[in-house]
């Protein structure tokens, strides 16, 4: 049993970048717009699980309460709002989907040429391995508040001020644009 | 431990799903999603990079991306919502009042 954990947790991240892919997968494909957003909370749960295994525990925790707090039920708002049943779809995809989709798939071809050499190739480049380490003595792994609150506060505390110009930004300018007009 | 090469590779997958959703889907609610999509998996390589060299930056910056993609995400439904008084229309291929 200890044994079928220690296996099982050694393949985590790999189990929640699937999940993650596969709610992206869904997002993409299904009809009804709820399902969407259910596919894109399952997504983002997973990327929080992901962020957990490469053991970024504040920025999980953050993913969870940032998105499937805050824009999951934007979302929602938003298709309660807009009565999409109101209107008939003409169709799910646009008129140059196969275009686009031949372009995506190209691309992905040569970036998986690309991951082809790191794996399979004979003098295949040694793999980069994660490895814990401290910054400004502080271990990132186990002392992941800190670390992550040192580098905001301290060390990148110009772009910390500069996002929070831009959020106040964003507050007026979306009061601002769906607010209805008076007479 | 997961190796560099598994994040890397989930992460690509996640940004070219993202990329196909932008590109075929008519729902510009869905377009958004897909965009937070794409933001994720830049933040996933923040991640898997700040692992690797033992700093924090990584996961700082993945951090302000965050509150970037929530910003974004707020202006873009407010704009849909605004779109729809409007147009009477979310579909993005009915927009197109700029066509000549």
């Amino acid at each position: 049993m200890e044994s079928l954990l220690a296996s099982i947790g050694q393949y985590m991240f790999h189990i929640f970048g699937l999940m993650a892919v596969g709610g992206a997968l869904a997002l993409i494909f299904s009809k009804n717009a709820i399902h969407s957003i259910v596919g894109f909370l399952l997504s983002m749960l997973a990327v929080a699980g992901c962020y957990l295994t490469l053991s970024a525990e504040f920025l999980a925790v953050a993913q969870l309460l940032v998105y499937a707090g805050g824009i999951v039920v934007l979302f929602l708002f938003v298709v309660m709002l807009v009565e999409m049943t109101k209107y008939k779809e003409k169709g799910l995809f646009q008129i140059q989907a196969p275009y686009a989709v031949a372009l995506v798939l190209a691309g992905a071809v040569a970036i998986i040429s690309v991951f082809w050499r790191t794996w399979f190739a004979p003098d295949a480049a040694k793999a980069l391995t994660l490895s814990p380490g401290l910054a400004q003595g502080l271990d990132v792994a186990n002392q992941n508040a800190q670390a992550v609150s040192r580098g905001l506060f301290a060390q990148y505390l110009l772009p910390f001020e500069i996002l929070s110009v831009i959020l106040l930004v964003a507050l007026v300018g979306a009061v601002v644009l769906a607010k209805t007009e008076r007479v | 431990m997961p190796s560099m090469n598994a994040v890397l590779f989930i992460s690509f997958l996640l940004f070219s799903v993202g990329v196909a959703g932008v590109l075929i889907r008519r729902n510009v609610l869905i377009i958004l999603m897909c965009v937070e999509l794409m933001l994720n998996a830049a933040n996933l390589n923040l991640v898997a990079f700040a692992r690797h060299s033992g700093t924090v930056a990584g996961q700082a910056f993945a951090l302000l991306v965050m509150g970037l993609a929530a910003a974004e995400v707020t202006i873009g439904l407010a704009l849909v919502v605004a779109l729809y008084r409007k147009k009477d229309t979310i579909q993005v291929d009915q927009i197109n009042l700029l066509k000549g």
